[in-house]
């Protein structure tokens, strides 16, 4: 183990993977340690949705851009990972549902999101698969969708094609500081790198915890339904105007609802346990926005986790205090605007200017442990 | 909670709990899949038809005369799909969703059916050896009119018997193992003569039929357009393997196959218990006492789900498991379960050579997996083939669930169950140990349910939306 | 298929559009199979036909409509004036 990395990425979810790829790309030596295989957790289990309408208005800019990354992932990736890009419609069925669409989807449009409402009768012919009972719809053609469970697949082929070396089933343990950089303790041996990149989604706080970073990390455990095959029920993306259903046909026929509804479990244990009455819960909501849903059967239900700071915005950046130390991740909807934040923070690394700013955690550590967020 | 005990599974080991735990006072409820309790083994006869008596079609009667005089709570017909901790399950029946909770639960959830894939497999009029004992047992049908009868265990002799019965012709019986193999299970056999006497029956019927029996061939392939027409056999050695020697090809028009069975044990794993591969088995088992305690607290499991040991030792498993449920209730005291518990250990143990012999007989063979052609489907629900499989292993997969991410091979509507344990050694001769590739994992709903069923009436007022995300 | 040994009474159902003889209470896949239709479905890549396999509500291949709602064959027995759907390639 004598080599010394340039750079030591720890997690290999969508971002630690694409940090990783542009790095060696850059010319860098880089090790990527992963605890499991690459992309099973949050990275592999969701759902899969490239959409601008359950974006926090702040990440708009960089999800536009991350969209346009997944619209070519072939390019850059060298694989499609299954995504379609396809209209997406936020539907509004009563009143207050119309009020919280119009200004959310303002919002989102202020932010660059190409969003127009549009009358119930309008998104009938967007989308002949939704309710009649649409009183409106945000309308948006940047949306889509990829086939989340291929991520893995995908990134492993690029990253061994890039020179990265994957230490995959390799959980680490602990980060030592030693005068060329850091010395990370894993199950197989220290890994010395120059620089290291936190991003283990919700596991980055006991991980910032071994460099004595305090950063409060919430799990979110996000219940999903997949149907088994069914004909052609839909064409869109679909969503209601809170945020709490998305959802798809995927081109082999399974269609995918989720919408983030929470089943029992925790960092240490995964998602545990589902919620039946919220599978029904979203089931109702799923077949209430598309009715023909209701002849399809589910196929398999199951949970996957998000991280979430105390602002709901990304942990991005230098690690304060600590020189060549970096966090990623922490993004909401982190699927889609994944790709590009942790791009920007390749270029970071790599010595460039970022295009966009990144999301460094310093305002999260500063504001002491009295808020945890607009909830 | 409205129950003392749930148990899932009205076979002969599921019910045989119920059994017993209601009769120290628990409350049980009692849930399967079918219309009437027995499990495959015991499965009762549709009604309405009139089939001839049977040692099988007696026990079944026997049993749910007894369940009927009992104070268990019998919800048959239902599709459970969500079985959560402490415990609750969802079940659809006839008047929609039903919710009971116990803070007990034991898995009697039986086995499924293990085909080794060959070419033509999938073909319509191809059907499971277990799957044939229904048809005969319960449905009163024939596989066919033309049947080919091939695979391993004891299964083989019990269907070629029943198509004989019912007026249908036995092409052959092709069998992967050979009379030494048979003979030398004898001294096993002969602790169970009534058993034995059976089988001996099944033998002399069938010789008397004059039915050629093809010892130590398999099923090279299927052939047929639309559905089976001709099965073509081919010697094998004592591992499974095909070997040089004259190929056999038979008109058929059915043709049913088993190679053992796989323990449904997919509510263990749903609770990630500890589990342990055993071949013998059939495959991963949940960890177990004595009297079916798995490693989580409440959670017991029974029968053929827990491992193959066929309906004796599932009868006395199940009354222990009950038993157990009760004295970790608190409702038979220490002296007064280890009393209880005495004649049913015995049973088991008496059962025990019987049922080695047997499981043995139905093991996984290694070889005969390893001879699947690359080009042949092992997931019939996604059409995976052999070689995708493999192809996974060349991109990276490792396990069972990173193999399923790769290729959607256990994706489909059956969930796995037919191509889990497959697909498990596929992988497993490149990765070294089934242990390491390990197994699916476990996921609600235990059955595909319609969303419209799930979803009953409803006012999308009175939807619990959460709370939106931030903005 | 089924034997003639029962008195239970012909219904008629319909199978893609077409009426078929059945006995009320039979399994509905002993009903198809006695009529040749053995293919139910066909599979979702290859199109290759599929019929009912397991027959114990396990396997999945004999889903088809029944009335409109997807039912596995294997367990629903049969009542007069049902009407039934193959499935195509999903």
């Amino acid at each position: 183990m004598s080599t010394t990395y340039d750079l030591a990425v720890i997690g290999g979810g969508v971002h630690g993977s694409t940090c990783a790829l542009f790095a060696a790309r850059g010319g860098m030596k880089v090790a990527l340690i992963e605890r499991g295989p690459l992309c099973r957790e949050a990275s592999g289990v969701n759902a899969g949705t490239l959409t601008m309408q359950m974006t926090r208005v702040a990440l708009i800019p960089y999800a536009l851009r991350a969209h346009a990354m997944w619209a070519n992932a072939s390019e850059w990736l060298g694989h499609d990972v299954g995504v379609v890009v396809c209209d997406g419609l936020s539907l509004a069925f009563t009143e207050q549902e119309e009020e919280l669409l119009s200004f959310r989807a303002g919002k989102r449009r202020e932010a660059g999101a190409p969003i127009e409402l549009i009358s119930g009768a309008d998104a009938l012919r967007v989308e002949p698969g939704i309710s009649d009972k649409v009183r409106l719809a945000g309308y948006c053609k940047v949306d889509g969708y990829a086939n989340a469970y291929l991520t893995g697949l995908a990134f492993r082929r690029a990253l061994l094609g890039a020179g990265v070396d994957l230490m995959e089933n390799t959980p680490a343990s602990g980060i030592d500081r030693e005068e060329s950089g850091f010395a990370v303790k894993t199950a197989t041996g220290v890994v010395r790198a120059k620089r290291v990149v936190l991003a283990g989604g919700v596991w980055i706080e006991p991980m910032l915890g071994w460099l004595g970073i305090d950063l409060p990390i919430k799990t979110l455990i996000n219940q999903l339904v997949v149907t088994e095959r069914v004909r052609p029920v839909m064409r869109t993306v679909v969503g209601i105007a809170n945020g709490l259903l998305s959802l798809k046909q995927y081109p082999h026929g399974t269609v995918v609802i989720g919408g983030g509804w929470q089943g029992i479990g925790d960092r240490e244990r995964g998602g545990v346990e589902l919620m039946p009455d919220r599978i029904v819960g979203n089931v109702r909501l799923a077949c209430h926005a598309i009715p023909e849903l209701k002849d399809a059967r589910v196929a398999r239900a199951w949970a996957g986790l998000e991280a979430e700071t105390a602002d709901a915005l990304p942990a991005a950046g230098p690690i304060p205090g600590i020189p060549d130390a970096y966090v990623c991740g922490s993004v909401h909807s982190g699927y889609t605007s994944g790709p590009y934040i942790a791009r920007l923070l390749a270029d970071r690394i790599l010595g460039h200017e970022p295009a966009l700013p990144l999301f460094p955690i310093d305002r999260l550590l500063n504001s002491g442990d009295a808020e945890r967020g607009p909830q | 909670m409205s129950h003392d005990v749930i148990i899932l599974g009205a076979g002969p080991a599921g019910a045989n709990a119920a059994l017993a735990a209601a009769e120290t006072g628990l409350k049980v409820a009692l849930f399967d899949q079918q219309p009437e309790a027995g499990g495959q083994v015991w499965r009762a006869p549709l009604p309405g038809l009139a089939l001839p008596a049977s040692p099988e079609k007696a026990g079944g009667d026997a049993l749910r005369a007894r369940l009927a005089a009992s104070s268990v709570d019998l919800r048959l017909g239902r599709t459970v799909w969500s079985v959560g901790a402490h415990f609750r399950l969802d079940a659809l029946g006839p008047d929609g969703n039903e919710t009971v909770e116990a803070p007990r639960l034991i898995a009697a959830t039986g086995a499924h059916e293990r085909v080794v894939p060959f070419p033509g497999w999938t073909l319509p009029g191809v059907i499971g050896l277990a799957a044939a004992t229904v048809l005969l047992k319960s449905h009163g049908a024939l596989p066919g009119q033309r049947v080919v009868v091939a695979g391993c265990g004891p299964l083989l002799a019990a269907v070629a018997t029943g198509i004989v019965k019912m007026g249908g012709t036995v092409v052959a019986i092709v069998d992967l193992a050979g009379p030494g193999d048979w003979l030398r299970l004898l001294p096993a056999l002969a602790t169970q003569p009534r058993l034995l006497a059976r089988g001996a029956g099944w033998a002399l019927k069938l010789g008397g039929k004059r039915v050629p029996v093809h010892f130590r061939h398999g099923v090279r392939a299927a052939l047929g357009a639309d559905a089976v027409a001709r099965v073509r056999l081919a010697p094998v050695d004592a591992q499974g393997a095909f070997t040089a020697g004259p190929e056999i090809t038979l008109e058929a028009d059915a043709l049913t196959v088993g190679h053992g069975l796989v323990p449904g044990n997919e509510l263990p794993r749903l609770f990630r218990t500890e589990q342990t591969f055993d071949r013998r088995r059939g495959g991963f088992v949940p960890v177990l006492d004595a009297f079916g305690r798995t490693s989580l607290d409440g959670l017991y499991a029974c029968g053929d789900g827990a491992g193959l040991r066929g309906v004796l030792v599932a009868e006395a498993a199940g009354q222990l498991a009950g038993l157990a449920c009760a004295h970790d209730a608190g409702a038979l005291t220490a002296a007064a379960f280890a009393e209880r518990t005495k004649a049913p250990a015995a049973a088991a143990a008496q059962a025990r050579p019987f049922s080695d012999a047997m499981a043995g007989m139905m093991a996984l063979r290694p070889a005969q997996v390893a001879a699947i052609p690359p080009e042949t489907v092992v997931c019939r629900c996604e059409d995976v083939t052999r070689a995708e499989i493999e192809a996974a292993y060349d991109d990276g997969a490792r396990d069972l669930n990173q193999m399923k991410q790769f290729t959607r091979c256990g994706m489909g509507p059956c969930q796995g169950r037919f191509c889990g344990d497959v697909a498990g050694e596929i992988l497993a001769a490149k990765v070294g140990s089934r242990e390491k590739v390990g197994t699916y994992t476990a996921r609600p709903p235990l059955r595909p349910v319609p969303l419209a069923d799930l979803m009953g009436s409803f006012d999308y007022g009175d939807i619990p939306i959460p709370r939106p995300a931030p903005l | 298929m089924a034997q003639e040994t029962d008195g239970r009474p012909v219904v008629t159902i319909s199978v893609d559009g077409a009426p078929l003889e059945a006995r009320a209470g039979e399994m509905l896949t002993t009903a198809l199979a006695r009529s040749g239709l053995l293919r139910l479905r066909q599979s979702p890549r290859n199109g290759a036909p599929r019929g009912a396999f397991c027959h114990m509500g396990v396997c999945q291949e004999c889903a088809l409509h029944v009335d409109g709602a997807v039912r596995q064959a294997c367990l629903t027995p049969v009542r007069a004036g049902m009407a039934v759907e193959r499935r195509g390639v999903l």
